[in-house]
């Protein structure tokens, strides 16, 4: 299967700050994946590049194998809910929805329908009076209604309360399982992301931390436990992601690519958040030490 | 898209046509008095030297004794009524700069919905193209659409001028800065010109209300410049040196002279954009010291025509740059002409940043 979205030394720079840099990311088609990371950390740069919103400034990136925003057919293709979930306040629910059908050649006018009726929402409320969730749904309908082969979702829940949340990815779920659509949603919160998601993609500080199938890194990494002692001691292949020790016990989040034969070492498997987490406080506060591990290695 | 650009235009579009027919029943509704006062006039069918009184009393008439009811007592309707129409055309290119042109990108890109609207099967430069043609077209449409009603309401008026009358403000010929702008199809040239400048401001300050500002201050200062600096030079102005007459001396109680070209012996009608006292080779000059002594002291007639007979006959001239009756039309296309291209220029701009300067 071809890449959905290919990046290759991607990078975007506003003035002098990077928001997104050295980026390589190859995503399969047919994934729902998720992009974690922090606040600020360039999830919605990364979005807005893959969506032609911006335009890079170092490297290259390549979606379904067009430029994004190239040309109606590469839009037509991918599907957006942009953050905050964009709708026009003094238009109609039928409005979007004529919208819609207007500027997308593709159109399933009969899904948008059946999904608004799903929804019960009223054709005739405007916009601007709906509620958070509803809009979210709004502008969902809209990007499905154009059935992209690839849908970019944009911290689609941030503004739901958990209920909601839980129902609209629910529903998302749905809609995608029906077709042949990859998704892509973003998201701080690794709970909304860890039901949904089978790849995973941690963003932090404009850099990309960890990227792949939940299932290969749930694989890859480990918990030891064991006697205190140095991580630098540990044999080649062994990468420490993140580690804590008490007086006489250490316990470390370790990469590895082969299994781990010491037996001293109690190994436990890492929950996805875990795991997460830990890449995501490795780039905060630990990277220092990261680096001074790598060294050693 | 064509939906779309209704859909969101609608509104305004709705607004601009009330204010449209509100101008046309006002018009209509007056225009029964000027017409029948122009029949009363005896301007029809006048001959010669006879004119300009007729003119001058028909226009006297037509601005004093009618009072309408919202207006105190004394304004003079027609006069009001021949100001603020004036006032309007001139008005609507601006007006529509700042409500149509530049909310029209600014408004997307204040509450994010250009993400929605970029993101459908449709390029920016399509989605921009046919909005800046279809509110283009109306903006121009309006306009001109004032200015021809206008033009039909003010048409004795535009006569009376014509034949030399002048009461109140109401003396601008066709050349006159409020007059030319507003009449012919230069409103067709501003129209596009305020609009595009209205998107432009749109899109380079992305917030509303500020654009809107920027819009007027540099729709002014353009419509200030324009009749200053700028179309009297739009076609090389015809130039002529003729005698001295007492019409042409300005008394300002100085050594310098004020000599005004008023009339261009053989071209009534012409616009004088500059004139001068100069001498018999052409050189400006100021007062010759034997004319001293016949300054006048105060505006009386008498005092006046000495001191022009005193100028005249040493040698002192009356120069003038002028245009022509017969530039009128190759004026009014240079000026909408040159509106034209500013106004494809800007969007040509708005297009290229859209695509290259991404959000």
């Amino acid at each position: 299967m071809t890449a959905v979205i290919e990046t290759e030394g991607l990078g975007k720079r506003y003035h002098k700050l990077w928001a997104l840099a050295d980026c390589s990311l190859s995503i399969p088609a047919g994934h729902v994946v998720g992009l974690v990371g922090p606040n600020g950390a360039g999830k919605t740069t990364l979005m807005n590049l893959a969506t032609g919103m911006l335009a890079p400034t170092t490297g290259r990136i390549e979606v379904l194998g067009g430029r994004p925003a190239a040309g109606p057919g590469q839009l037509a293709k991918v599907g957006f809910l942009a953050q905050d979930a964009p709708v026009y306040a003094g238009l109609s629910v039928a409005d979007h929805l004529k919208l819609g059908a207007q500027l997308n050649p593709a159109w399933d006018g009969e899904l948008a329908r059946r999904r608004i009726g799903q929804l019960d929402l009223d054709p005739g409320q405007k916009a601007g009076k709906l509620s958070g969730g509803q809009r979210a749904q709004l502008a969902l309908t809209i990007a499905l209604g154009k059935r992209p082969e690839l849908l970019i979702l944009d911290e689609p829940v941030a503004s739901l309360d958990p209920l909601a949340r839980r129902e609209f990815l629910q529903n998302l779920m749905e809609t995608v399982g029906e077709g042949q659509v990859s998704v892509v949603l973003s998201s701080h919160l690794i709970s909304d992301l860890e039901r949904v998601c089978d790849y995973m993609i941690v963003l932090v500080d404009s850099r990309v931390r960890l990227a792949g199938p939940v299932d290969d890194l749930l694989a890859a990494h480990h918990l030891l436990s064991g006697p205190r002692r140095d991580p630098a001691s540990l044999p080649d292949g062994v990468q420490v992601i993140s580690a804590s020790h008490t007086d006489v016990q250490s316990t470390m989040l370790v990469h590895t690519t082969g299994p781990v034969l010491d037996p001293a070492w109690t190994l436990s498997e890492v929950g996805l958040e875990d795991l997460m987490l830990a890449y995501m406080k490795q780039a905060g506060g630990g990277g220092q030490r990261q680096r001074h591990l790598e060294v050693q290695k | 898209m064509i939906w779309l650009t209704w859909r969101q235009f609608r509104a305004q579009a709705i607004t601009a046509a009330a204010a449209l027919v509100a101008f046309a029943i006002l018009l209509v509704v007056t225009e029964s008095r000027m017409s029948s006062l122009f029949a009363a006039s005896g301007i029809t069918g006048c001959h010669g030297g006879a004119c300009p009184g007729a003119a001058t009393r028909f226009l006297i008439d037509l601005s004093s004794g009618q009072t309408f009811p919202l207006l105190p007592d004394g304004a003079n309707a027609y006069v009001i009524l021949y100001f603020l129409s004036v006032l309007i055309i001139l008005a609507a290119p601006a007006i529509i700069g700042i409500f149509w042109g530049a909310p029209l990108i600014a408004r997307e890109l204040e509450s994010g919905t250009h993400r929605l609207a970029w993101n459908q099967s449709i390029t920016r430069t399509q989605w921009l193209a046919v909005k800046l043609t279809l509110i283009g077209l109306a903006a121009m449409a309006v306009t001109e659409a004032l200015s021809l009603l206008q033009g039909w309401w003010a048409a004795p008026i535009g006569k009376a001028v014509g034949l030399g009358g002048s009461a109140s403000i109401m003396s601008e010929g066709r050349f006159g800065i409020f007059i030319f702008p507003t009449h012919g199809i230069t409103p067709l040239g501003y129209a596009a010109f305020g609009f595009a400048l209205g998107v432009t401001a749109g899109l380079l300050i992305r917030r509303a209300i500020p654009a809107m500002a920027a819009t007027l201050a540099i729709f002014a200062v353009v419509q200030f410049a324009v009749p200053l600096w700028v179309r009297p030079h739009l076609i090389p102005p015809s130039h002529t040196i003729a005698t001295l007459a007492t019409a042409n001396v300005t008394p300002n109680g100085g050594p310098s002279i004020a000599v005004t070209a008023t009339v261009i012996p053989g071209h009534p009608g012409a616009w004088i954009t500059s004139s001068g006292a100069v001498n018999a080779t052409g050189q400006p000059v100021t007062a010759p010291a034997a004319c001293k002594s016949a300054i006048p002291r105060n505006l009386n007639p008498g005092g006046t025509r000495a001191w022009a007979n005193c100028l005249a006959s040493h040698g002192v001239r009356v120069s003038a740059s002028y245009q022509p009756v017969s530039h009128y039309w190759p004026l009014q296309l240079a000026e909408t002409g040159l509106f034209l291209a500013l106004a494809l220029a800007l969007a040509w701009y708005c297009f290229w940043r859209l695509n290259r300067r991404l959000t």
